[in-house]
């Protein structure tokens, strides 16, 4: 699983530690998210995509 | 608010073990080279512990969460992990320390045994869970 995380933080300025301040989680979870090495809950995956003004689909990309 | 109280819990919890730890070595006349190596062991536990709870401390302090879903999905895990190797090290433990030293344990070693193991393998999963990311 890839995302766009990385880029819609850029776009808003936001730092990790910024968004997982948004999200109530712990940085290393938004770091790990981005380099698609955890996968986070519907509910945790909804909050970041709110938190980045974006929806699921476009911040997710599920690769089979 | 839960977090620190989780944080104070632990640090009471190390406290504990360092002290009890502490009046073993006092009540213990001559040390042998078995219990060097479980206070050693126990030792190294509490270290990794204390990294643990100082990360979550850190954490805090910056104003995160202790924990969220990622850490207490390593918990379970690595509490899985440790309850396995707890079985493991109760049927095989003795077993093996026959074969190799030639010396049967006894109802209190094959005990010590089973805690130590089991949360060694619990820290050890949860540290490599962590950095891992899983």
């Amino acid at each position: 699983m890839r995302t766009h995380i990385k880029e819609l933080r850029a776009r808003y300025d936001l730092t990790q530690e910024d968004l997982a301040k948004k999200v109530g989680v712990r940085r290393e979870t938004i770091l790990f998210i981005e380099k698609g090495n955890y996968n986070p809950s519907l509910k945790l995956a909804h909050d970041i995509a709110k938190a980045l003004q974006t929806t699921i689909d476009e911040l997710f990309i599920f690769e089979e | 608010m839960k977090g620190k109280k989780e944080i104070i819990v632990s640090i009471v919890v190390v406290a504990g073990v360092l002290l009890t730890l502490f009046f073993y070595l006092m009540g213990t006349g001559e040390i042998e080279f078995n219990q060097i190596v479980l206070v050693g062991i126990a030792l190294i536990l509490v270290g990794l512990a204390m990294y643990i709870i100082w990360d979550k401390i850190r954490n805090v302090q910056k104003g995160l969460p202790g924990k969220d879903e990622r850490t207490v999905s390593m918990s379970h895990k690595a509490g899985y992990y440790g309850f396995i190797a707890a079985i493991w090290s109760a049927v095989f433990g003795p077993v093996i320390i026959d074969i190799i030293f030639g010396y049967e344990l006894d109802g209190g070693d094959v005990s010590a045994i089973v805690v130590l193991v089991s949360a060694f393998v619990f820290i050890i999963s949860y540290l490599y869970l962590y950095w891992k990311g899983k």
